[in-house]
């Protein structure tokens, strides 16, 4: 039987291969520069007009690599994510098809207030993995909205296995983010952002190393598939943890 | 000799893919017909890397649609 197939997943992964010291060469000079303001002016709308409250920052490992893995509901969401993270931003780098990265109107918001890494392929998912894992071997830490999709109506669509290889693969740990309310504030049709209190949740990270033992003895077909449930399993518990928040929210403010 | 080859191929392969070999037929596109997504399609080659030695470089696993297009790779693979 196939049992223990990771090699060749990393063989096709590059994930033995060095990194170059150079790696991840982003819009370091303008990040500088920019960041910060984007992040000035951000802050605003996410104090007053769609108020974001964050909770189990404390899950968050101490230093990078690591992978956040937080639920799909609008354009925002990397930025309410990067916001919750204060100072420690920078460490975070998202994943772009270039399809987004390409357009001459991603120029400010993806490439340098972002931080984002073009992906060369729009359906072939190897080159992503291939990037993301030369992040972490880079020492940063990767965000991922392994939905793929943005949800319609706040439910947690099926996740994509792509998440359970890297993690597995890297060992690094998985942390998973629940974001409530954000496919209220900016839905798919919406030009305009609406005035939704948002809830950050940190959940305590998946660790790695009792899959990468599964990975010696069982396909690592499965051991991706298993990451991605228990990942997925994870954000539905802070899903339902976020509406207890938002009912224990509403009773204190009508007492 | 072939034959029996031929018959291990598909045997792994329906294993992996967990589809009865009899509902397997060679010339049928596993992707579109039988379902197979494409990180399943990796874990094919990553069990013939287990079971025969051979790695698929990643420029031909773009190629392969059907058991027959795996038996003729893995012929070629351990040929070469």
């Amino acid at each position: 039987m196939s049992e223990g197939t990771s090699n060749y997943w990393r063989k096709i992964l590059a994930l033995d291969e060095p990194v170059p010291s150079d790696f991840p060469k982003q819009f370091q000079t303008w990040h500088r520069f920019f960041r910060p303001w984007f992040y000035k002016i951000v802050s605003i709308p996410l104090k007053f007009y769609c108020p974001e409250k964050v909770l189990g920052l404390e899950n968050l490992p101490s230093h990078p690599p690591y992978i956040i893995a937080a639920n799909h509901g609008s354009a925002m969401d990397f930025v309410t994510v990067a916001y919750a993270l204060g100072k420690r931003k920078d460490e975070l780098y998202p994943l772009t098809t270039k399809l987004f990265y390409d357009r001459p109107q991603s120029l400010f918001w993806i490439k340098i207030a972002a931080n984002a890494i073009r992906i060369d392929t729009e359906e072939d998912f190897l080159p992503a993995l291939k990037i993301a894992i030369k992040i972490l071997k880079a020492g940063k830490a990767v965000y991922i909205n392994p939905e793929g999709l943005r949800t319609l109506d706040g439910s947690l669509l099926p996740f994509r296995p792509g998440v359970g290889i890297l993690a597995a693969e890297t060992g690094v740990p998985l942390v998973p983010v629940y974001l409530h309310n954000t496919w209220k504030v900016l839905p798919t049709d919406a030009l305009l952002p609406r005035p939704y209190p948002v809830l950050v949740i940190f959940g305590k990270p998946l660790e790695m190393a009792p899959y990468q033992e599964k990975l010696k003895t069982h396909p690592a077909y499965e051991v991706y598939k298993e990451v991605t449930e228990e990942l997925r399993n994870r954000i539905l518990e802070l899903q339902r943890l976020a509406a207890y928040w938002q009912g224990k929210d509403k009773a204190a403010s009508l007492s | 000799m072939t034959e029996d080859l031929e018959r291990e191929i598909k045997s792994l392969v329906a294993r992996v893919i967990k589809v009865p070999e009899e509902k397997i037929d060679p010339q049928a596109n596993l992707f579109r017909d039988l379902g197979v997504d494409s990180l399943l399609g990796i874990e094919i080659f990553a069990a013939l890397d287990k079971k025969y030695g051979i790695t698929v470089p990643e420029d031909k696993l773009r190629g392969i649609n059907t058991l027959n297009d795996i038996i003729a790779l893995v012929k070629e693979l351990k040929n070469s």
